[in-house]
């Protein structure tokens, strides 16, 4: 385990159950997670473990049954929905395997959004010029500097994928959150994001937690945890 | 931020929402043409409706053993020196039968099932001070003339406006009796088949204490001096204007060119006009039934009543009937509002996934419910804007757009006989027109708030799931 850095996210005795008509299902049996700063942690596991679930409930999407996470050391489950959603907006950058943009807006609105959310009407226009450079900026960054105006529909799966890790990028989260955000895309295609999304993680030193099937990509992290049937089975250190 | 600008957004990349907006479009326009026409129409209703009834209207039983004074003098006196007083004049009403030497009279007599004709309201004016209480005049002077003005009918006008019961030139006063001058109702004219100069007979009865039943019947034959339009049906069909004077010798018996005996009927009612009547009509009817009630000049049998008491009914009705119309038409509201309602639903279940994103992304459920009530909004903003004006300029044109209709299209729409009606009556009154816009951002808001409601309740995980 990585000693360094300081704690970013702190999971304690996740459980998570479903209720299916009068029978309850147990999807997750008590997870303890830490991550820290700079640290690249990936998920792995039989489709149906849990990591999804999992990874919904530390980004704060999905209410655990019982446990508690700690975000910026604050038991983010206990707070209001208001900070909650400010936690998430200020503290989380998700990435998932459908992009999930807007279609309604072009790339660099697509990746301002998040700036639109934490902003009132009057804060986002005195900052407009600022957030419109730095969303140009990353997605120059990430070669897509010739598709600023592109609507989601215009754009290819790993085009889309990089202006979806741009928005994630956007307002310096601490921690990123990316459900096999290869998934969807071939094998140069999805080399090309994760090197754009390992390089954004080392130079701004964030915290990554990544749910992959993809063996060769959890090498490149710094720890392995293996999820089965709702528990962890297993965790390696890896290159990182 | 992100609310204004991604329903703005949502609501143009949608075409489906520009029948939501023609909705509230259609429906405010609509409410409000329809509004102002109807207002219009209640308000001519309503002044037809008060036709040629005065501000107060006191009524003097002629009751033969009353003390009251014979003559109305005194009482026009107290009125007029009060300074809320435009002026008064005194009337003397009776109920008579009319009837001609022809065929005619007789058909009318004997047709049961008429609802046309009644008795004949004979009406005793002084031509001299009636026009301070009244619209007499005016009455005579629209009769007889086409859409210009112009007179066409000079054979259905009093010939001379300033003496109206003086003898009409067709007259000729050597042949039989003289016979003292009528102005009959414009309706009453066509349907006996008078023209000026006709004689008419009148009969009715009188009080006479000597005869065994305490009435005689009193008849006499008057000339037609000429019509008048009141614009109001009834009066129009039943009311004979004649000289006070000559309906008190009638009545007494008293030949047309003889004094008046001290003990006839004089007059059985005064008229008011005030100067203000919105300000006055209470006070000014408490204080003259005071003053001359002690004055000795009115005892229990009389009454004062304000001109809306004499039509309570007919206005209540009408009151009723604008509130009645305008619930009525608020359905159109309702049916736009239920079409937000339809396309905002659809939209939220499209837009699934982008409430999930925009939650992942730290939008709050209240932040999710704000942007969906506000596609309603900018729906009820340019809906009713362009609806409120639209309506508004139908309304103010709709006489001259009617005309243009008819003419293009070679149909009558409306057809202005009927209602008695120069021009389409409309009253734009601002506040209906605030009312209508205000009710449709109600409607559009509360339609909205359910599918915005859903939008906000919606579980972001099950909307990222799936692509
Ligand atoms: N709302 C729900 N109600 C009931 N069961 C659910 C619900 N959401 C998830 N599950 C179940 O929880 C289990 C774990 O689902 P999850 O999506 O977390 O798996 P996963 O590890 O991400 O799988 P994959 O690798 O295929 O994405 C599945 O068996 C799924 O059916
Ligand atoms: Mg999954």
């Amino acid at each position: 385990m990585s000693e360094s850095g300081d704690i970013v996210l702190c999971a304690r005795a996740i459980v998570k159950r479903f209720e299916s008509g009068d029978s309850e299902l147990e999807i997750l049996h008590g997870i303890d997670l830490d991550l820290r700063a700079g640290e690249r942690l990936a998920l792995m596991g039989p489709s149906g473990a849990g990591k999804s679930t999992l990874l919904h409930i530390l980004g704060l999407l999905e209410h655990p049954t019982y446990g508690t996470v700690d975000l910026d050391g604050r038991d983010a489950w206990s707070l209001s929905t208001q900070e909650r959603a400010r936690l998430r907006n200020r503290y989380i950058g998700f990435v998932f395997q459908f992009y999930h943009l807007l279609s309604e807006l072009d790339a660099v609105e697509n990746v301002m959004l998040p700036a639109m959310i934490a902003q009132s009407r009057g804060e986002f226009r005195l900052d407009r010029r600022a957030h419109l450079a730095k969303a140009r900026d990353l997605l120059s960054n990430f070669g897509l500097a010739h598709r600023l105006k592109h609507r989601p529909a215009q754009l290819s799966g790993g085009e889309r994928q990089r202006v979806a890790l741009a928005r994630a990028l956007f307002l310096d989260p601490p921690l990123l959150i990316a459900d096999e955000p290869t998934g969807n895309l071939d094998r140069d295609t999805g080399e090309l994001v994760l090197d754009l999304l390992f390089r954004a993680q080392q130079e701004r030193n964030l915290s990554l937690l990544l749910v992959t099937h993809d063996e060769r990509l959890a090498e490149r992290c710094s720890r392995v945890l293996r999820l089965e049937a709702g528990s962890i089975v297993g965790a390696v250190s890896g290159r990182g | 931020m992100y609310r204004v600008f991604l329903s703005w957004r949502f609501l143009r990349s949608r075409r489906t929402n520009l029948i939501g907006v023609f909705g509230i479009f259609l429906a405010v326009g609509a409410l409000i043409l329809i509004l102002s026409i109807m207002t219009g129409f209640l308000e001519e209703t309503r002044r037809s409706a008060r036709g040629s009834l005065s501000d107060l209207i006191i009524t003097l039983p002629p009751y033969s053993d009353s003390r009251r004074p014979r003559d109305p003098a005194p009482v026009l006196e107290l009125l007029r020196a009060d300074e809320r007083v435009e002026g008064a004049s005194a009337h003397l009403g009776w109920m008579c039968i009319l009837t001609r030497q022809d065929e005619r009279s007789l058909r009318i007599l004997v047709d049961s099932q008429s609802s046309e004709i009644a008795g004949i309201k004979l009406t005793g004016v002084d031509p001299a001070t009636e026009d301070d209480a009244t619209e007499f005049r005016p009455s005579l002077d629209t009769v007889g003339r086409d859409e210009n003005g112009d007179i066409v009918a000079p054979r259905l006008r009093v010939a001379n406006l300033a003496d109206p019961f003086a003898a009409p030139p067709e007259y000729d006063a050597s042949v039989g009796r003289p016979r003292a001058s009528v102005i009959v109702g414009e309706k009453v004219m066509t349907y006996h088949g008078l023209r000026r100069g006709s004689f008419i007979t009148l009969m009715t009865a009188v009080p006479d204490p000597a005869s065994d039943t305490g009435w005689s019947a009193k008849k006499r034959e008057f000339v037609v001096a000429g019509c008048f339009r009141s614009g109001e049906n009834e009066i129009d069909l039943e009311r004979v204007y004649i000289d006070r004077g000559q309906l008190a010798r009638f009545l007494s018996g008293v030949s047309e060119d003889d004094a008046l005996p001290q003990d006839s009927i004089h007059f059985s009612e005064v008229l008011v006009k005030l100067k203000d009547y919105e300000r006055d009509a209470e006070a000014a009817r408490a204080a003259f039934g005071a003053q001359l009630f002690r004055a000795g000049l009115i005892d229990e049998s009389c009454s004062i009543r304000t001109w809306e008491e004499f039509r309570e009914a007919l206005l209540g009705a009408i009151e009723n009937e604008r509130v009645l119309m305008g619930i009525m038409l608020s359905l159109i509201l309702v049916v736009a509002g239920f079409t937000i309602f339809a396309i905002l639903s659809m939209m939220v279940t499209e837009k699934r996934r982008d409430i999930g994103v925009l939650t992942a992304l730290g939008a709050t459920p209240r932040g999710v419910l704000v942007l969906f009530l506000l596609i309603g909004f900018w729906d009820a903003l340019i809906g009713a804007l362009f609806g409120a004006v639209a309506g508004t300029w139908m309304a103010l044109e709709i006489d001259p757009l009617e005309r243009k209709l008819s003419e293009t299209f070679g149909v009558q729409i409306f057809n202005r006989e009927v209602y008695l009606f120069d021009s389409i009556p409309s009253v734009v009154t601002p506040l209906a027109v605030a009312a209508i816009v205000i009710g449709a951002f109600v409607c559009t808001l509360v339609f909205a708030a359910i599918p915005a409601w859903r939008a906000a309740n919606l579980d972001p995980v099950e909307a990222l799931r799936n692509e």
